[in-house]
């Protein structure tokens, strides 16, 4: 060796580097947290009223403002449009959406740019009142001043009725113009008044008849697929980590082609799978619901596989050999040692399964169809809301599907920690 | 007793060929050898978890070349012990005994035998990641002797112990060997060791064993 080894050797900081993995890490965590959050805050919690149709006309802001004509007394829901500053009504002007009383016979809404002949782009709806309360045979037929623009299988809330057994949210069964029709709680007295109001998308979501089928297909589909895929992916696990076989890396990437295969081409590929099978049996699966659990499985199983693997790799020969020779056959060792070592990686397989059944979409649309109260799960709910041009109702089923995993994960990750550390 | 008739076995690139070694019943065998140079493997192949492609294996006078580990009566004690970590002490010293369908109380007397033999009555109802190096050993030699085999097989079973330890588990295993009357295989590396401990020594050196002479054999 040359010189002597300098003295007062001295380190950088560990700071930069924890802060760095810190901001690293953090910024992912940031967005999803983000992301949910930004979801539950679009979503209106409150209830929305009943509004009837239309007040302003189409036009453009040629004098500087525009008037619109209106029923003074009557509370009307004001939406400012991206040409619009506000309203006035009587002496006052509104800036914010929401209901107002109109003062007089017109209301003036007030141009951003009044310059400038701008297309009106605000809108100012009225409140629907109820004019009419009928019942026949626990039906109750409501009719309001003006068109609702309610549709059939939606619900409403009833509040304020000064009678007992109309109160809460019911389901509209029967809509016209300006009358719905709801069924009341059996023997409740006629009411002379009451008020009408929508409930907000999650009361919707949770009370509708089909979504939750959904949610109840969705939870015994995944819990059904995590079961089958623990079962098929604990002795491929197994048989992976342990044997040395030929052909081996061919199954290996046979492994992989599900988790490589675009979902919709997984589910394609088991709709033509299916014309080759007897036709009992193809009846019996497609577009129904056992081929929402095949579609789930194919997929979550080859991560349950994964996972199992590796679970098995990390747990050394030793333990088997050991058992081995103190008197065990290879079952007898896989049951008594290397099971119970095995349990985290178990759980965590069931987790990782369940969890990517409860979001696969692609494989269930094309190999189940989306037949509602049939076929249909929480992702393809999600889906037909947001076709039927309901993003709050999609948002709702969407947080609805955060809560169900969440609630989940939690208990599957207590009962982990409980048998660890017990 | 041990015989090992030109036995033949392959791991990877390496090879053993054409060995033989022979061990009286109730002797102590010291095997001793540079790391890597098959000794576990040596050892594996005479518990049975490794097959050999030639030559036979006697142990207690059976032929027990094509019986599993499991029907060999082998004890086995592996250097990183291996014990089971999900089980308690008393499990793991029980295991053997379960498996052989024996009744409870005959279990728990012959548990406490074995923990008494080994003084590691206080453990019984610990789990492996609260036991100290030492305590471990003893244990994994507990599980290794509770079906009473004819032959216990050490691999470096002192290593990795701090010098008092190294004497204590030397006195340990010669009480264990005396007390039982078990046939011991014992590898190791070390020549001290091998010296401290009384028995038959050979070496295994360039893929041949060799009875070494220096050793009180007999």
């Amino acid at each position: 060796m040359s010189g002597p080894v300098p003295v007062g050797h001295r380190v950088a900081s560990d700071k930069p580097f924890l802060i760095g993995l810190g901001v690293l890490g953090g910024s992912y965590l940031l967005i999803i947290a983000a992301m949910v959050l930004a979801d539950l805050v679009f979503l209106d919690y409150g209830d929305r009223s009943v509004l009837g149709p239309e007040s302003v006309q189409q036009g453009r802001y040629t004098g500087g403002e525009a008037t619109v004509v209106v029923e003074p007394g009557r509370d009307y829901f004001f939406r400012r449009g991206e040409n619009e500053a506000g309203l006035k009504v009587g002496g006052r002007s509104v800036t914010r959406d929401g209901l107002f009383r109109a003062a007089g016979g017109t209301v003036t809404l007030l141009p951003r740019a009044p310059g400038q002949a701008k297309p009106v782009t605000a809108s100012l709806r009225p409140k629907a009142r109820v004019r009419g309360i009928a019942v026949t045979n626990g039906v109750a037929t409501v009719t309001t001043d003006v068109a609702h623009g309610q549709l059939w299988g939606e619900f409403i809330r009833v509040s304020g009725a000064d009678a007992p057994g109309w109160d809460g949210v019911r389901e509209i069964t029967n809509t016209t113009t300006n009358q719905l029709s709801f069924a009341v709680t059996e023997g409740a007295a006629a009411a002379g008044s009451l008020s009408l109001s929508r409930p907000n998308p999650l009361v919707q979501a949770l009370r509708s008849r089909d979504i939750r089928f959904s949610i109840k297909l969705s939870l015994i589909s995944c819990t059904l697929t995590t079961l089958l895929s623990l079962w098929v992916a604990v002795p491929i696990g197994y048989l992976m980590s342990r044997f040395e076989f030929r052909g081996k890396p061919v199954i290996d990437t046979l492994l992989d082609i599900p988790i490589v295969l675009p979902p919709l081409v997984v589910g394609l590929s088991l709709l033509i799978l299916f014309r080759y099978v007897p036709e009992w049996l193809s009846d019996a699966v497609v577009y129904k619901w056992p081929a929402v659990v095949l579609a789930q499985f194919m997929v979550a199983c080859a991560f349950a596989v994964r996972t199992m693997r590796v679970t098995f790799d990390q747990i050394p020969k030793r333990f088997e050999q050991v058992a081995l020779t103190l008197g065990c056959n290879r079952r007898q060792a896989f049951w008594r040692v290397i099971m119970p070592q095995a349990r985290g990686g178990l759980l965590a397989a069931g987790t990782l399964a369940w969890a990517r059944a409860l979001g696969e979409f692609g494989p269930i649309l094309v190999f189940a169809g989306a037949t509602r109260q049939k076929t249909e799960v929480l992702p393809t709910s999600a889906f037909l809301e947001l076709q039927a041009g309901r993003t709050e109702g999609m948002l709702a089923v969407s947080l609805i599907m955060i809560a169900a995993a969440a609630v989940v994960f939690l208990i599957a990750r207590t009962l982990g920690m409980k048998r660890i550390f017990a | 007793m041990i015989a090992l008739e030109n036995i033949a076995l392959r791991q990877g690139s390496f090879e053993l060929s054409d060995l033989s070694l022979e061990l009286a019943g109730g002797e102590y065998g010291v095997l001793m050898g540079r790391s890597g140079c098959g000794k576990t493997t040596l050892l594996e192949a005479v518990c049975g978890l490794r097959r050999i492609s030639g030559g036979r294996i006697i142990l207690g006078g059976h032929d027990v070349t094509e019986l599993p580990p499991a029907e060999r009566g082998v004890g086995y004690v592996p250097q990183d012990r291996a014990l089971f970590p999900t089980m308690l002490v008393r499990e793991q010293l029980a295991f053997a005994l379960v498996l052989r369908a024996l009744g409870q109380a005959e279990i728990a007397s012959r548990v406490d035998e074995l923990a008494d033999l080994l003084g590691i009555t206080g453990l019984l109802d610990r789990t492996p990641d609260k036991l100290s190096g030492g305590e471990a050993q003893r244990v994994a030699l507990g599980r290794a002797l509770a079906h009473a085999p004819a032959v216990l097989c050490l691999d470096e079973p002192l290593a990795a112990l701090d010098e008092e330890l190294h004497s204590e588990m030397c006195r340990l295993l010669e009480r264990v060997h005396r007390e039982t009357g078990v046939t011991v295989l014992h590898i190791t590396h070390s020549p001290s060791e091998a010296k401290r401990l009384a028995g038959c020594h050979f070496r295994l050196a360039a893929g041949k064993v060799t009875r070494d002479e220096n050793g009180d054999c007999d």
